[in-house]
């Protein structure tokens, strides 16, 4: 083995430029894939952050559209063309109260539970407006979100029955509404109300609309001043043991039920999930979409494959005197066979290693450049990704080199001898 | 007898009608310990007989027996292995591998042969043609007839019964010429069978027998009773 390495080294640094120009599309290919699988590692090390934020600890309720609801408005659609279907999904399940939150406190694994509605509002201090989302919720929300308060205090469960007018700010609108203001206990206009500001979170970062860009205040006053309603958006169930959350969300689902007489699951208008849970549908997602970018790279890697072929049939017709000597010197064709497959492999190997590291260079700059925008991205070359760009570097040397080398190895060598 | 050839015909068949024969039955023994030399004009068929004398091409017709084997049933694989271990080439235009050392080009024959001590050997066999001040020379970086030398190590280091010169003289000046023709004689006299083809008369006579080839007969086959002896002239190092 060690001959042929030492044959096909010398055949490689024969013409570096070249080998360089050879491995490029590898490189590429390889860099891609790194960069692919290490970002993916960092979004869900973000995506797994925000959920640490949230609390992992919890399962959600939301609210559903019954199936069996559903398929109803749906047969009614094609039986009755003169109703509209614009409305099936909009109407709004009303049936998740205050009280089921209350009842699911009870459940022996559940430690705290608050719910949720939320609206949006034009809010203004001064001259400046804006228009913001409203989160509303149970004082046990501070309890349960990790999110810190920076300055001030957040609003007690007293103002919460009592519909305060008081508001808790995200970062983002403190800033935006005040600048370098003190915006405790100034009155905003939120809507048709004013309310206090008693309390400004510190910033969470996150992509889109974050928790940084909402006012936080009682449920009741969101719920009763604003919109008239008396039932929840969805609520969040705190737990002692999270190993357990399954079984407790079939408590929780069991005690729904109860509150809303379902006996069908069918007729279920509400949903429980735990964090278990979302996270997969999360990762399912990922990885559809790592799968895909994989497959774009994969591309890039035959083409670089078919320019290491290409390579390899110019570098056989070059040393045809070469070949011819070596088996004059007794070189058998497997010999040959060899010297060239292994200098295939090598050149692909040489593309898989600087792409590897290409692609944790370039998966360090945006772990960087995300850190610089407060998310929590780690990161992350995961170990598999190594070894695959590396076998598929070494599998793609093989697959293209084995044509020129079985050419290299079958030359007549009284004519590779006198091409010299 | 080391080499027997009975009736060893080539024949190329080219794409067009006619059938170009290059040897037309060639028989030829050589004892071992020889010093054959094969004239022959160029087209004559001599570069053909010593292929297919030296492994790198079969005959079309005939047999030939090497040491008593039957050369025509060796598979590819056990010709390679007897090009490795039996025989070793000198070539006209020296054939050494680019930007390569010297040393490393007398270790190419055994990287393709059972043997240890790679360095060893090759230094030996730098040495027995006075180069062993030139080992990690690059064989770009040598004359021409040192280049010859590292070419006759190379054939050599693998301890060879037969060594086949082909025009090995060709491309040197005389003088280098001269060295490369003492060191092939010494060989001889050491025991080793040499067969040597050239188109140079006075090349030839370095021999104890030479045979003329002529449109693929041999023409004549006489022994050279008083063989020139070269001395060894040393090169300017």
């Amino acid at each position: 083995m060690n001959k042929y390495f030492k044959q096909a080294i010398r055949g490689i640094t024969h013409n570096k430029s070249r080998t360089f120009l050879t491995t490029l599309g590898i490189m590429i290919g390889i860099g891609t894939v790194v960069l692919v699988l290490s970002a993916g590692e960092g979004f869900k090390s973000y995506i797994n952050s925000q959920v640490e934020m949230f609390g992992s600890n919890t399962l959600s309720i939301e609210t559903v559209i019954p199936a069996s609801t559903k398929q109803r408005n749906a047969n009614a659609n094609t039986s009755n063309n003169i109703q509209n279907n614009a409305g099936t999904n909009a109407v709004p399940i009303t049936t998740l109260k205050n009280k089921d939150i209350e009842d699911i406190k009870s459940i022996p694994n559940v430690k705290n539970a608050y719910g949720a509605v939320l609206s949006q509002q034009i809010v203004s201090y001064g001259n400046i407006s804006k228009n913001t989302f409203i989160f509303g919720a149970n004082a046990s929300r501070f309890d349960i979100d990790k999110g810190v308060i920076a300055s001030g205090r957040p609003y007690t469960e007293e103002e919460n029955r009592g519909l305060g007018q008081v508001a808790v700010l995200g970062s983002t609108v403190a800033t935006d509404l005040f600048g370098n203001i003190d915006p405790i206990g100034k009155l905003i206009r939120v809507g048709n109300y004013n309310l206090e500001v008693i309390g400004v979170y510190e910033p969470r970062g996150g992509l889109g609309t974050t928790d940084d860009d909402q006012i936080f205040i009682p449920i009741t006053t969101l719920q009763k001043k604003y919109l008239g309603i008396d039932y929840l958006f969805y609520g969040i169930v705190e737990l002692y043991d999270g190993n357990k959350a399954e079984t407790t969300a079939l408590d929780v689902t069991d005690m729904v039920r109860r509150n809303h007489s379902i006996t069908d699951p069918s007729k279920d208008d509400f949903s429980v999930k735990t964090q278990a849970q979302n996270l997969e549908t999360f990762n399912t997602i990922l990885s559809a979409v790592t799968f895909l970018l994989i497959a774009i790279a994969l591309i890039s890697l035959v083409v670089g494959g078919v320019g290491v072929m290409n390579i390899m049939y110019v570098v056989v017709t070059e040393r045809i005197g070469e070949i011819g000597l070596k088996k004059a010197l007794g070189a058998r064709n497997k010999d040959i066979l060899f010297e060239f497959l292994i200098e295939a492999v090598l050149l692909t190997l040489i593309g898989g290693i600087v792409g590897i590291l290409g692609g944790a260079l370039f998966a360090y700059a945006v772990a960087k450049i995300a850190q610089s925008f407060n998310f929590a991205w780690s990161f992350i070359v995961p170990l598999y990704g190594i070894i695959l760009s590396l076998s598929m570097s070494m599998i793609i040397g093989v697959v293209f080199g084995v044509f020129p080398a079985r050419n290299a190895s079958k030359l007549n060598p009284i004519e590779a001898l006198n091409k010299e | 007898m080391l080499i027997q050839l009975k009736n060893i015909t080539k024949e190329y068949d080219n794409s067009s009608a006619a059938v170009t024969k290059v040897l037309r039955g060639i028989s030829l023994d050589v004892e071992e310990g020889e010093f054959l030399a094969i004239m022959g004009p160029s087209g004559s068929g001599k570069s053909t007989l010593m292929h297919i004398i030296g492994f790198l091409d079969r005959s079309t017709a005939g047999t030939y027996l090497f040491d008593g084997e039957n050369i025509e049933e060796f598979t590819d694989d056990e010709l390679a292995r007897i090009r490795n271990e039996r025989i070793g080439f000198v070539f006209q235009s020296f054939n050494l591998l680019a930007r390569t050392s010297v040393l490393d080009n007398v270790i190419l024959p055994l990287t393709y042969s059972k043997m240890k001590d790679h360095v060893a050997l090759a230094t030996k066999a730098l040495e027995a043609v006075g180069l062993s001040n030139r080992l990690n020379f690059l064989s770009n970086q040598i004359s021409g007839g040192q280049k010859q030398r590292v070419a006759i190590a190379r054939a050599l280091v693998c301890n060879p019964k037969v060594i086949f010169a082909d025009e090995p003289t060709g491309n040197l000046d005389s003088k280098s010429g001269t060295t490369v023709m003492s060191i092939l004689g010494r060989l001889n006299d050491e025991g080793r069978t040499i067969i040597l083809v050239t188109h140079d008369r006075t090349v030839a006579e370095h021999a104890h027998r030479i045979i003329t080839i002529r449109d693929g007969s041999i023409v004549s086959d006489e022994k050279n009773a008083n063989p020139k002896k070269s001395e060894m002239i040393e090169e300017e190092s």
